[in-house]
């Protein structure tokens, strides 16, 4: 269903890598903060992928994950999501809370706002990094919080992404303190014009 | 459970066969999955919708993709395979409203309910019963379709896998 591919080159790729790096060195100071301990972040790597493709990175269409969506709003349109295996957001809620759920029924509304607050610092920091590189006005809205399989998940993202931009921009990212490591992946969506007027206000063309 | 023959309904897709087969759709959120079969010409299929309508203003690539083309478009492609409308049985599962926490835009717009009932009001029209159904909630679900016996299947993660009824 991959309509409205966004083919990028190369050097497109390391722009969209160099701003995701950029956000999340703000995004790692700013869970220090709230935690008071050192982070490792890390992006290992970056891609357009078609939204069907991402369950089997992710390790299998009924795998339970949780995802965290947020609809970008100004001078450019968009979605973005961070969207990881169950087992690695129970190492997030340990490393941030002190505890994690044992099954997604489980999850209460301290532990739902703690999810989210996290994807709003690291999504938060991954837009002002683009903001800052390209000029261009652009903050996330409130988060939503999906518990369930891969698949429904992913679905939630692609129907809030209002069914035409199927590619998604994919940074596979890692988080990790002295004891755990996260992966999970990130997944910036933009519009087609969007992606379009990141690119040439930083004076590239459009990707070939 | 889902074995390696099984027949993926991805979403805005539509699947039919003559004969014995099995059907999936996998990880239904805010989507719905139409299983119909006709027990007397054994041919079955499902679809797996994404919205209520179409848009009146964009092309349609995929009747499947909305419950108001997708139905028509199932029924029209069983009936190419021998299938007759006063035999179809019709099972429904899916229309969650899968963002559990946080409001936002998505929760507002309350897709799998606005589907839900677009389905049902799209079978009622055509003169079609369903069976059984299993709609709404907030969780995500896989609808698996054993034409063969005519068992419907319905897995989450909060409570496994159970059979919604059997097609007959």
């Amino acid at each position: 269903m991959a309509t409205n591919t966004i083919a990028l080159g190369p050097l497109h790729e390391s722009v969209v890598r160099e701003m995701a790096n950029i956000g999340l060195g703000h995004a790692t100071t700013a869970l220090a903060g709230m935690t008071g301990k050192a982070f490792g972040m890390s992006i290992p790597d970056a891609q357009a992928v078609s939204l069907e493709e991402l369950p089997l990175q992710l390790g299998g269409d009924e795998l339970l994950t949780v995802g965290i969506y947020m609809p970008i709003d100004g001078d450019t349109g968009g979605h973005i999501a961070f969207i990881t295996p169950w087992s690695s957001a129970q190492c997030l809620w340990r490393m941030f809370i002190g505890y994690a759920p044992d099954a997604a029924e489980d999850v209460d509304e301290l532990q739902a706002s703690t999810m989210m607050e996290v994807g709003n610092i690291i999504t938060g920091s991954f837009l002002s990094a683009i903001s800052d590189m390209t000029g261009l006005q652009m903050h996330a809205t409130p988060p939503q919080l999906m518990v369930d399989m891969c698949l429904t998940v992913i679905e939630g993202v692609v129907m809030c992404a209002s069914i035409a931009d199927h590619t998604a921009l994919s940074l596979r990212t890692s988080i990790s303190d002295e004891g755990n490591q996260i992966e999970g992946y990130f997944l910036f969506i933009p519009t087609v014009e969007g992606l379009s007027a990141v690119f040439a206000s930083l004076g590239l063309a459009e990707a070939a | 459970m889902v074995v390696a023959t099984t027949i993926l309904v991805g979403m805005a897709e539509t699947k039919t066969a003559k004969g014995p087969a099995t059907f999936a759709c996998l990880g239904l959120g805010s989507c719905i999955g139409i299983a119909i079969l006709d027990p007397i010409a054994k041919v079955a299929g499902m679809v797996h919708v994404m919205l209520p309508e179409a848009f009146a203003d964009r092309p349609i690539e995929k009747p499947g993709k909305f419950a108001d083309t997708g139905v028509p478009h199932l029924i029209s492609e069983l009936e190419k395979l021998g299938a007759m409308k006063s035999r179809m049985k019709i099972a429904i599962s899916g229309g969650a409203q899968v963002f559990k926490f946080g409001d936002g835009t998505a929760s507002r717009m309350d897709i799998g309910n606005r589907n839900s009932t677009a389905v049902l009001a799209q079978l009622k029209s055509l003169g079609l019963h369903v069976v059984a159904q299993d709609i709404g909630g907030h969780n995500g679900r896989t609808m698996t379709f054993d034409s063969s016996t005519g068992e419907i299947r319905v897995k989450t993660v909060a409570q496994g896998e159970a059979q919604l009824c059997i097609l007959r």
